[in-house]
């Protein structure tokens, strides 16, 4: 190798301190953004699929009026290249052995299910398996009650109409079984080309005809395009974003995650920028030299830039190094997590975030300082020239400033996080160069205490330049990290509030006015409590200030709410978890008025007075708008629309009541015999959907945690940047004491003692910044409201002055170790 | 490389006029006021005065390491207070070679590498075998892979100077060379540099407040406060 390539070499550049920063900052600043941005769009996969598997499929299209679509719509989707696939949905009573049943059949096509598994239980052994089809012509699945209802066993017949069908399986769960309240007593499943065999659809009873599409985004949104104007009123067109729980778990863990990813960011561009600023200053001989051996200015820039792009492509190359294998253990605990594989898939868009990270942290962070290296005065050589005054610094740090809010604008899409991050940041360095001073002064009037102290306390008075920054740096860095564990316990007490461990897991629809009070003795008596019961009375927007409302409200049809029957209600008293944005509550006694919720009430536009018209069967209801509220959808309990007051506009609709409630697991068996008393009653089962749901939720917990490691890491890295600025001095002044007799075991216990002062103070500081910034963060992000968190905050100015302490230990070990001879003849 | 001028007549460094002044942050500072002087090819010529008197200022300016307020500084033919700085640089590549008081060698390459930088850096043949061969002129023929940090200063000062020889300069400034050495290793430097200089035939630009040294030179131009004093050449005291 020549001399020159020896000298910009990477290997050679390994051995500077300050590159390594540099480098390890890069490193940690593109692993974290393609750690996230590669889990994220994971989560995001996994979660859509897992919903889609809730519709077994992409789409459904379903027909409520008793009869099948048309067939050239079907013929259509196939001509797209969708999949397609068919149930047909109705309640019937079958017979088995002796004992008659009502049972909610699903009869399903070969292409059954489009999305997800079935798990079944093809023998009595108990051994459970996930299959993807659903059961062939003449077997038919079961739920398992439905052993002891029926009194039959696996391999037995049933009776279903004029058919006889062998029961061939268990039916444990099916991807669609969750979230529709339709659902009816216990299910069974069969094929559909056995339907007309049995002889108990006939035109006009009450079945679903559901159709199942699955294919290309685009192709489906088409398909829909061409679909819709031919769709008639009962033919409702259904997609997963319409599952809000899942999507919201989903936005708000990205968001979090992100968040989290920003912080490490800008501690890495700290690092990276303080780092560069000392490397180019340690450079500065170097370019004097080459300038007075023959090198021109444009060459000593090339040779920099080449060395930065080195750099860029170690960083890169590093990052993902370290992201991989993150993400794969991430995948593989959410594949944990969801209790099935998940497909490990790197998304290579996800990468373009981290790859942008690196460049602009190069071009804004590293290079500033050392594209000014060539303006460096050959004289140099000759005589040390002034050094830089920090004016020509100026302009590094706002191109850093404004690089910095690009970056986290970029991860976290909201302006006003990234205003309170950084505001926060200002504040926190305000008022830290203002506390630092007062620091500094007050430690100077200190008298007493032993050598090492004494020594400590002259060294954070001389370096206090480099002490102020230490300070602040880790102050910051404390802040960031306590704000994060602050905000993830915080987030993850309110995620545990909305889904505490005996959230409710059932429902019980369709529950006729006079058995209500059966029904809840009956599980008052087991220990189950119910919850609230509510009136439900099925009916349709149809009106809206005496005009249709499809004229009404534009032709948006993501109003999913004007397509189907509304679950409306009467109640007295506001349920705890709805708040009310506009109007007022009911009144004791009032009788007229509507409240309504308040997403849909934003996308149809409706104010206060509006008068809303329903049709229920062949009745009208006209109410004006009185109030309103926003309603908990993930709070797994009934949750309305539409509420009118007790009395009000719904006094003499048929209504069945509805209410859910918490059923452990090991008691399931009281379904049986609720079932036999109460059979016209749905039990609607959503444990394993909940079960899911706190599965994502500790997932994302533990993606944080990682996110949490990594920040720490960058914490460090920045402190290994801050510490390289006072090296030097450090090291001429520790050869000085120890020339002059100073012991070893002195020098290091002053250090560790100054660290440790340091780490102190910038724990009090960061800590009580932290509290600030939460209090912002909750404040705008979570809707929170504020609390000290002094158990989790107390201790962390201890462990910060026991992490700096050891850390100046590490260090520092080449100043404190090595003979004063070595360190005078290196410093020469 | 080295072309020679086939005009014997001709100074190889011809100044006029040089003032250099530094504007501090109240007044401005005049270091170099009205400095002339001559230096014919193959001549060695020490620069001598107190300490802050401006010979190092007067070297860089000489050297083209730094451009003057006021005045020309001709190298060579060429006025190089009017290049460009790149240009000077190149110039400085083919014509210039350096010795320093403090030898500024790169920490980070071995012996033989220092000596080829400058090589590369002008695009020179066979940099590695002309490198090895005037390390083994200095006496450092075993020390080839040691890294400065390895070498004591009378080493590093002859390494430097095998480096200052290595592409064949047409003038050489040295900037106090033995100033941080001992006597008996500045003498050992003064033999080495003043033979390698005759032996090159290269013309040598000397700043020293050495007066042994200086008096080893042809001519010696004296600095008092930035101004020369009347040069003195050692024939003439002789004659
Ligand atoms: N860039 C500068 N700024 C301020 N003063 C300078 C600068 N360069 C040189 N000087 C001053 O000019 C005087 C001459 O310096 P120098 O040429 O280094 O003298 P010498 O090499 O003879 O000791 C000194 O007093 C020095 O402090
Ligand atoms: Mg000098």
């Amino acid at each position: 190798m020549t001399a020159a390539k020896k000298l910009m070499s990477v290997r050679r550049d390994w051995r500077e301190r300050d590159v390594r920063v540099v480098l390890a900052a890069l490193i940690i600043a593109v692993a974290t953004v393609a750690t996230i941005a590669l889990f994220a769009s994971q989560l995001q996969r996994t979660l859509v699929s897992s919903a889609s598997s809730f519709l077994a499929a992409d789409r459904q299209l379903e027909a409520e009026d008793g009869r099948p679509v048309p067939e050239p719509w079907i013929a259509e989707a196939v001509k797209r290249g969708l999949e397609t696939g068919r149930m047909v949905e109705f309640s019937t009573m079958v017979l088995g052995n002796d004992a008659f049943q009502l049972v909610s059949v699903k009869a399903v096509s070969n292409e059954y299910p489009l999305r997800g598994e079935l798990e079944i239980q093809g023998d009595s052994e108990g051994s459970r398996e996930q299959i993807k089809h659903g059961p062939a012509r003449g077997e038919i699945w079961i739920n398992p009650r439905l052993l002891k209802l029926l009194k039959i066993g696996l391999g037995d017949t049933l009776e279903v109409g004029n058919r006889n069908l062998t029961v061939s399986g268990l039916l444990l769960r099916e991807p669609d079984g969750g979230f529709s309240l339709a659902a009816l007593a216990p299910r069974v499943m069969m094929h559909a080309d056995d339907v007309a065999s049995t002889g108990v659809v006939q035109e006009g009873s009450r079945v679903e005809y559901v159709y199942l599409f699955a294919g290309k985004e685009a192709a489906l949104d088409d398909y829909y395009k061409w679909l819709q104007p031919q769709l008639g009123p009962s033919q409702e067109w259904k997609g997963v974003r319409d599952g809000e729980t899942l999507s919201r778990s989903l936005d708000r863990s990205e968001s979090f995650l992100l968040l989290g990813g920003s912080l490490a960011v800008l501690l890495a561009a700290v690092a990276v920028a303080v780092a560069s600023r000392q490397y180019a200053l340690s450079q500065r001989d170097t370019v004097a030299l080459l300038k007075t051996l023959g090198l021109g200015s444009a060459g000593i820039g090339q040779l920099y830039l080449k060395r930065l792009a080195l750099w860029g492509v170690t960083g890169m190359v590093g990052g993902f190094v370290v992201a991989l294998p993150l993400f794969w253990l991430l995948t593989l605990l959410l594949g944990e997590a969801l209790g099935r594989p998940v497909a490990f898939q790197l998304d290579s868009s996800a990468l373009t975030p981290a790859l942008l990270t690196a460049v602009v942290s190069l071009f804004a962070f590293a290079y500033p300082p050392i594209r000014r290296l060539k303006n460096v005065p050959a004289m140099r050589v000759l005589r040390s020239q002034p050094g830089e005054t920090g004016r020509e610094a100026w302009p590094d740090m706002l191109i850093a400033l404004v690089a910095v809010f690009g970056l986290i604008w970029l991860y976290a899409g909201e302006l006003s996080l990234v205003v309170s991050l950084l505001g926060g940041l200002a504040l926190l360095l305000a008022l830290l160069a203002f506390l630092g001073w007062i620091l500094v002064a007050m430690l100077r009037k200190v008298r007493g205490g032993g050598h090492a102290w004494r020594l400590a306390l002259v060294g954070l008075y001389r370096h206090r330049r480099a002490s102020l920054s230490q300070i602040a740096v880790f102050a910051m860095t404390l802040m960031l990290a306590t704000t994060l564990i602050l905000v993830r316990t915080s987030l993850l007490d309110d995620w545990q509030a909305q889904l505490p461990d005996d959230a409710p897991n059932h429902f019980l629809i369709n529950i006729a006015p006079d058995a209500v009070d059966d029904v809840a003795g009956f599980w008052k008596e087991r220990g189950q409590p119910l919850d609230q019961l509510y009136p439900m009375v099925r009916g349709r927007l149809t009106e809206l200030n005496g005009q249709p409302v499809k004229e009404v409200v534009s032709k948006d049809q993501r109003v999913g709410a004007l397509n189907r029957e509304l679950n409306l209600t009467w109640m007295d008293s506001l349920p705890a978890d709805n708040a009310i944005v506009d109007g007022r509550w009911f009144e004791a006694g009032q009788k007229d008025g509507v409240s309504v919720e308040a997403e849909l009430a934003g996308k149809l536009g409706l104010a206060l007075g509006d008068k809303l018209t329903f049709t229920i069967g062949s009745d009208k209801v006209t109410e004006a708008v009185t109030s309103i509220r926003t309603v908990q959808w993930d709070s797994m309990k009934p949750n309305f629309y539409m509420a009118f007051p007790p009395a009000g506009g719904l006094t003499d609709m048929p209504a069945t009541w509805i209410t859910s409630f918490y059923l452990p697991r090991d008691r399931k068996n009281a379904l049986n015999e609720f079932s036999r008393r109460f059979p016209t009653v749905s039990v609607l089962e959503i444990d394993n959907i909940i079960e899911r749901i706190q599965e994502i939720v500790r997932q994302v917990t533990q993606a944080i945690e990682a996110i949490l490691v990594l920040i720490l890491a960058a914490a460090l890295v920045v402190m290994a940047a801050v510490v390289s600025a006072t090296l030097q001095d450090r090291q001429r002044e520790g050869a000085l004491l120890r020339t002059l007799g100073g012991r070893q075991s002195l020098l290091v216990r002053s250090t560790v003692l100054e660290f440790a002062l340091l780490g102190g103070f910038a724990g009090v500081l960061g800590v009580a910044a932290a509290e600030v910034a939460v209090w912002a963060l909750q404040f705008r992000m979570f809707e929170g409201a504020f609390s000290w968190h002094w158990q989790v905050v107390l201790p962390i100015p201890v462990i910060s002055a026991l992490i700096l302490a050891l850390f100046g230990r590490w260090q520092l070990s080449p100043v404190l170790s090595v003979s004063p001879m070595l360190l005078l003849r290196r410093l020469e | 490389m080295q072309t020679i001028n086939p005009d014997s007549q001709r100074p190889t460094l011809r100044v006029e006029n040089l003032t250099h002044r530094v504007s501090l942050e109240t007044d401005t500072l005049t270091i170099l006021k009205g400095v002339s002087l001559e230096i014919n090819r193959g001549e060695s010529v020490a620069i001598v005065g107190r300490s802050g008197s401006g010979k190092t200022t007067l070297l860089g300016l000489l050297a083209g390491l730094d451009t003057p307020t006021e005045g020309t500084v001709e190298l060579d033919g060429s006025v190089i207070s009017g290049l460009s700085e790149d240009e000077r640089a190149r110039l400085r590549a083919h014509r210039v070679g350096f010795v320093f008081q403090s030898f500024q060698l790169l920490p980070a390459l071995t012996a033989l590498e220092n000596v080829m930088l400058p090589l590369e850096l002008a695009s020179m043949d066979a940099p590695e075998m002309r490198a090895r061969e005037l390390l083994e002129r200095v006496g450092l023929g075993e020390r080839l892979a040691h890294t400065p940090r390895q070498l004591s200063g009378g080493e590093q000062q002859r390494v430097a100077i095998a480096r200052a020889f290595a592409s064949n300069p047409a003038i050489l400034f040295a900037d106090e060379p033995t100033g941080n050495l001992d006597n008996r290793t500045g003498q050992d430097i003064s033999d080495l540099l003043m033979a390698l200089n005759q032996e090159q035939g290269t013309t040598l630009v000397m700043v020293t407040h050495d007066e042994q040294l200086a008096a080893r030179c042809a001519r010696q131009f004296h600095i008092e406060a930035g101004e020369l004093t009347e040069p003195v050449t050692r024939r003439e005291l002789t004659d």
